[in-house]
């Protein structure tokens, strides 16, 4: 029966609203470039959402543990492989994302036998100054959100990945807002945008909220949640650029929201 | 009967996380990106370049590991400033003596399984297992050692963080038996000059190796250096005209430093007078 167009076009229909209900409590992460480097960033309740792939690349995902373990590991051995029969500077995420990740993701999502990619992906390459940091969202469909992919686009200092497109939408309009700082500005301001794609989640929430009712909120659901968060060093000594932050180096950015 | 091949035991599962998955040599194989070993070719007419003498001891603060610069070919000085000492990853250095083409590629295949196990394990691989790693590597070349030619006998040297003694230097034979040194090691053609220096030092000199500052085990790996390339023609020393200095880092808790030029030479310079 899915041999006929009309139901095949129905099927993917069906698959995508499941992933979409699937992916919708996904907690939102995200990337900023700041003067240090590029912040990765989110709360999490129990799984790891940030992960280093290479020297100078990151990866944040949403999704089931299993796919996100899946495409970390093909990412880990693509830029491994790269680099190792040329060299560290062939490694490119704009090479890695259009030739390998999104027709493998694409390929998954169609054939409508096989089971899909339950993952949604946000990739990040540091540059040797902020406005050469590269930042990819990547969907379980293969489509691609880069902030630099395109020529002559205006370049976001940012990356974002969340639940739903409401969420995701919420904070780039944030974020779109915040001028590029250094790293505890960063962190503030990840920790805001954080509140208020969790916020905008809930589609009963019409506006992005005061600052009150912001601070509010947070406060009442960090007890929840673990912070993560990973900076990929711009001044690295050591070629690799990827440093976890502790929960120490952060309580400083946090303490404000306890209260 | 049909043999059952052990991954078909857990029908599902695909290869990507099978037990060779977080083995990197073995990924580039699957992908065909490793040099095929050699097995049997006649043996060559070719003069090899060879990569000589290195060292590594403890010393108070950690582990140091020196190399000089030399890089010879038969009676042919091939290139003087070559680097025989290599960072693997923040806390592990190899240095090489041998045929250079084969122990550059060894250490590559070395830092990258390293920052593979990893990245994909989100756990530092062990010292046990990283010294094993070498091991592997050098006895995947045994098809050359037996031929003569693209023989490596590294040192490895690494500080675990984690360890009661955390200063550790290990040495290997051609084949990939490894042996963990107490208190030092020296390989390649100077090595056995080297080696006594260091065992005359450790016992009969003002103090042992492990109980002296950075400042005198620099000295002391610069001494030696010098002293094993004045029988060895093989060896770089101390080139004072060409004003070209041994490569020498030390290994600590912090991680790796390389110690700069400006700093060898006047080392060098306090210690002749």
């Amino acid at each position: 029966m899915i041999d006929e167009p009309y139901r095949w076009v129905e099927a993917i229909a069906n698959r995508r609203e499941y992933i979409e209900h699937e992916l919708a409590s996904g907690s939102p992460t995200m990337a900023l470039s700041c003067a240090e480097g590029v912040l990765l960033f989110t709360f999490g309740k129990e799984r790891k959402k940030i992960f280093e792939i290479y020297d100078r690349i990151a990866m944040g995902g949403i999704g089931h543990p299993g796919d996100l373990e899946r495409l970390r590991m093909l990412a880990i051995e693509l830029a491994s492989t790269e680099g190792f029969t040329r060299s560290a500077a062939d490694v490119s995420l704009r090479r890695m994302v259009n030739y390998s990740f999104s027709p493998t993701l694409k390929q998954a999502f169609e054939q409508i036998y096989g089971a899909p990619y339950l993952a949604r992906l946000l990739f990040v390459e540091l540059g040797d100054d902020p406005d050469l940091d590269l930042f990819v969202r990547l969907d379980y469909d293969g489509a691609m959100h880069g902030n630099a992919m395109a020529p002559g686009k205006f370049r976001d200092h940012f990356g974002v990945i969340s639940g739903t497109r409401r969420s995701t939408e919420a904070i780039e309009a944030y974020l779109r807002g915040t001028k590029l700082g250094g790293l505890e500005e960063a962190l503030t301001t990840a920790i805001r945008a954080w509140a208020i794609g969790l916020f905008m989640a809930d589609e009963e929430h019409r506006e992005v909220p005061e600052e009150a009712v912001l601070h509010e909120f947070l406060r009442e659901r960090l007890p929840e949640y673990t912070v993560e968060a990973a900076l990929l060093e711009r001044r690295s000594r050591m070629r690799i650029a990827f440093v976890e932050l502790d929960e120490k180096k952060l309580a400083k950015s946090m303490d404000p929201f306890r209260t | 009967m049909d043999v059952i091949e052990p991954r078909d035991r857990f029908p599902g599962i695909p290869e990507a996380q099978s037990v060779e998955s977080n083995d990197f040599v073995s990924v580039l194989r699957r992908r065909g990106a490793l040099a095929r070993p050699v097995t049997a070719v006649a043996p060559s007419a070719i003069t090899e370049t060879q990569a000589t003498t290195i060292l590594a001891f403890k010393f108070a603060d950690g582990v140091l590991v020196a190399g000089d610069r030399r890089a010879t070919a038969g009676n042919v000085v091939m290139y003087d400033r070559a680097d025989k000492v290599l960072e693997i990853d923040r806390h592990s250095v190899m240095a090489i003596a041998g045929s250079p083409a084969t122990a550059w590629e060894m250490a590559r295949v070395l830092e990258h399984s390293f920052q593979f196990y990893r990245r994909s394990q989100l756990q530092e691989m062990s010292v046990e297992g990283k010294v094993r790693a070498l091991s592997k590597l050098l006895r995947d070349n045994l098809g050359m050692v037996i031929q003569g030619v693209g023989v490596v006998v590294p040192l490895f040297a690494t500080f675990d963080t984690k360890a009661a003694e955390p200063a550790k230097v290990f040495f290997y034979d051609a084949m990939g038996a490894q042996f963990e040194a107490t208190d030092f090691a020296a390989s390649g053609s100077g090595g056995p000059s080297v080696r006594s220096i260091l065992y005359y030092e450790n016992t009969w000199g003002s103090k042992p190796l492990r109980e002296r500052d950075q400042a005198a085990a620099i000295t002391v790996a610069l001494r030696a250096l010098d002293t094993a390339a004045e029988s060895d023609t093989a060896t770089g020393g101390v080139d004072r005209y060409g004003k070209i200095f041994p490569v020498i880092k030390v290994i600590g808790r912090d991680g790796i430093q390389s110690i700069e030029h400006d700093e060898l030479a006047s080392r060098f310079q306090a210690a002749l007078t």
